[in-house]
This record gives C-alpha cells, sequence and structure tokens, in this order.
C-alpha cells in the first residue's frame, strides 16, 4: 500500500472521537466510514491512501460509540471533499502540497471535529495526532511510529547538559585568555 | 591605548569565538546520537524517578472465560492508557500489565498494545511494545512453541510463539495491521542489555490457539 494521506487522516480519525456513549460492534454508518476511508485519492495517477494503522484506531473507536447516520453523512462528506481537493492539486503526493493546501486540509479536520464535539488540539500535524474529547480526555495520541522507542530509558533531557558544559568551557576559556594576557603582558613590564 | 583596545577586544571575543565554534563542532558530532547519548546519559545521570502509578485507571478484572465466543456487548473497549488486561510467558520470566496504549505511562508500568492494532479476540493483529530493561528484557528467554497468555476481562487467551525475528523499527515488513486472521507480535529494542537507544527491534510472532473470539462486531 503507497503511502497514504495523513492530514486527511486527522479528519478521518476525528470521527472516531464522538461523544462516549458505548455501544459495542460497528453499525451501517460506521462500516460506510470506514469503507469510505480506505477509498483512495487519485493524486496525477498515485494511490494514495490513508494508513492503515489510522484505519484501524477509527475502527477501535467506533467500537465505544455510535455514529449516527445524518454524523456518517457529514463525516463521509468531508472525506469525499478532502479527496477531491487532493486530487485537483495537480500534485503527485502529499510531500509536495503548500502550507496553503495543507491548511485547506486542517480545514477539514476541523469542522470535522466540530461535528463530533472533539478537538484537534493547536499544532497538530500529520506527524503527531492528537484527538481530545469534549472532557478534555486525550483520546488519540499517535506520533506517526507505529514501532516505538523501547529501549533503556530514563526521564532525562540532554540540553541542559550540553548548555551547562558549554557555559563552563566558556568560562575557562575567557580565563584562560586573561591568564595568557596578563602573563604576556608581565613579560613585557619585565 | 589602542593596542589596549584590542587587547580588551581579544579577551571578550576569543573565547566567544573559540566555544561558537566548539558549538558547531559538538553539534555536529553529537546531533545524530542525540537520542542513544540522551538515553544513555540519563541511565547515570538522572536522579528523579517519576511515579506513573496513579497516572492511569485499570480496568481489568480477572474472567475465567477461556470460551469460544464472547459478545462485543460484553467487551469493555479500553480507552488510551488504561489497563485492560495481563500479559506473561512461563519460563521467560515475563509477566506484566497489558495497556491499551503504548506511550510513556503504559510504557513505564508494563507493556501495551498500540492504538493502531486490535485488542486480543478481535481476529486481527495485536502488536505489543514493552521496554527491554524491564518488561519484556525475559523475551531473551523465549523460543518457539512457548506459550503466551493475556488475560483480559472478557476473556483469557493462550497464543503459541511460532518465530522470533530481529528486524530495524523502520522496517514495515515486519508486521502486518491489515491481516484478517488473528495474530500477536511482541517487540522490544535489541540488544537485549544494550545501553542507550538501538534502531533495532527483536520481534516475537505468535498464533492463537485459545480465547474467545468477539462476536457481534458487525451489526
Amino acid at each position: 500500500m503507497k503511502k497514504i494521506f495523513a492530514l486527511i487522516a486527522v479528519v478521518l480519525i476525528a470521527v472516531m472521537s464522538c461523544p462516549s456513549v458505548f455501544a459495542a460492534g460497528l453499525n451501517a454508518s460506521e462500516q460506510s466510514v470506514l469503507s469510505n476511508m480506505r477509498t483512495p485519492a487519485n493524486m496525477k495517477g498515485n494511490s494514495v491512501y490513508v494508513p492503515s494503522s489510522y484505519i484501524n484506531q477509527a475502527e477501535a473507536r467506533f467500537n465505544t460509540m455510535d455514529m449516527t447516520a445524518d454524523q456518517a453523512s457529514r463525516i463521509n462528506g468531508l472525506i469525499n471533499a478532502g479527496r477531491a481537493f487532493l486530487e485537483s492539486t495537480g500534485k503527485k503526493s502529499m510531500k509536495e502540497l503548500t502550507s496553503a493546501q495543507l491548511s485547506t486540509i486542517m480545514g477539514y479536520a476541523s469542522q470535522a471535529a466540530a461535528v463530533l464535539d472533539v478537538k484537534v488540539p493547536a499544532g497538530a500535524d500529520t506527524q503527531n495526532l492528537k484527538i481530545i474529547n469534549s472532557a478534555g480526555e486525550v483520546i488519540i495520541d499517535d506520533d506517526g511510529n507505529v514501532i516505538k522507542a523501547t529501549g533503556a530509558e530514563a526521564e532525562f533531557d540532554f540540553m541542559p547538559v550540553m548548555i551547562a558544559a558549554l557555559t563552563t568551557l566558556l568560562v575557562f576559556c575567557t580565563a584562560g585568555v586573561i591568564v595568557r594576557k596578563k602573563a604576556l603582558q608581565y613579560e613585557k613590564e619585565q | 591605548m589602542k593596542k589596549s583596545n584590542n587587547n580588551k577586544l581579544g579577551i571578550i571575543f576569543t573565547p566567544i569565538i573559540f566555544c561558537l565554534v566548539m558549538c558547531l563542532a559538538l553539534t555536529a558530532v553529537v546531533l545524530p546520537k542525540y537520542d542513544k547519548l540522551s538515553s544513555l546519559l540519563g541511565m547515570f545521570i538522572s536522579d528523579t524517578q517519576i511515579d506513573y502509578s496513579s497516572a492511569y485507571e485499570n480496568i481489568f478484572v480477572p474472567t475465567k472465560n477461556s470460551g469460544d465466543t464472547v459478545n462485543a456487548e460484553d467487551v469493555d473497549f479500553p480507552g488510551l492508557n488504561k489497563q485492560f488486561g495481563k500479559l506473561s510467558i512461563e519460563g521467560a520470566d515475563v509477566d506484566a500489565k497489558l495497556f491499551y496504549g503504548d506511550g510513556t505511562v503504559p510504557l513505564r508500568n508494563g507493556v501495551g498494545i498500540y492504538g493502531g492494532s486490535f485488542i486480543p479476540g478481535y481476529g486481527k493483529t495485536i502488536l505489543v511494545a514493552g521496554h527491554n530493561n524491564t518488561y519484556f528484557n525475559g523475551l531473551k528467554n523465549v523460543k518457539k512453541g512457548d506459550i503466551i497468555k493475556i488475560r483480559t476481562s472478557y476473556g483469557n487467551y493462550e497464543y503459541k510463539i511460532t518465530d522470533t525475528a530481529i528486524h530495524d523499527s523502520k522496517n514495515t515488513s515486519a508486521y502486518d495491521l491489515e491481516a484478517d486472521y488473528e495474530n500477536l507480535i511482541l517487540y522490544t529494542c535489541y540488544p537485549f542489555d544494550g545501553l542507550g537507544l538501538t534502531n533495532l527491534r527483536f520481534f516475537v510472532y505468535a498464533e492463537k490457539v485459545k480465547g474467545p473470539e468477539i462476536v457481534g462486531l458487525y451489526e
């Protein structure tokens, strides 16, 4: 499967964050949205798909809610509009899109979020998807990496150590230069 | 007088220029290895231990259901960062809380299912991450045929290990999130006792041998 258009995914994933009215299983509305998500955009002959990992997350969330036919219709409308917009850009891939075009796509995401009473936080992008429900609870948090860093880890920021080291270096250099100048001056005076 | 001013300027600017050059040199050398160095140094320098034990909700209530099916309406689909089960491998020293989500909180307290995969019983891929220096260090002891047990509130599952492999973390052929059959994949960083972060992952592949299938998913 070719790489997908991740911004559209934001729109799609926003769907999964409906107010939590628990209803297991996928009704016809939810299935129609999932099916629509699997339809690729044709960008100048290139089929661009939503990543399966995003579709799976949508499916998982759909199991915890009931989507109405009206909601599905509006969401599908946004998906179709996003797909049509992508195809109209004349670009071959997402990477070629301009900032303005990406903003348009994010507009679809915001509209979907508004319909479902959830938020796509400011600063969210295609590499770091985050969806927050009306209660402020993070429902989706995906940094775009399927496989995570699972090595020996610690809550530690290396940057302060770098800054401290460089500051120390600066102090020592200054002191060194001053001492050297003083020594040279002393030699001259002698 | 002019020479004295030059000397003063030299005292001020020489160390600064030297430091800037050093900064550039260090940046060029350190940046590509920043994550590894940060991780490695953190093990020795960091003296703070963050307590995440109260940062998650536990919805796991043990059940005896190991039958063939469970209704979707009887499954409490877990939310992000919630503990909803336990995962263990007898004889391999693996026994961990199982979370939905694989961010900081889950991996600090146990092992976590990637949100882009599925929960046990769903009939699709289950991708589980764990740290190599804690809950998944025991993966180094597993062998083909070993049984992985997963207990959840809606059913108890067993998976037989069919294979293990080492792949780069960016190798997408190491997993299949579109599989239409139930398969369990565990992974952790490799080598197991290495210091700092690494690009390699140790994967354990297993097939379902026992446990209730979730039915009624599609209305």
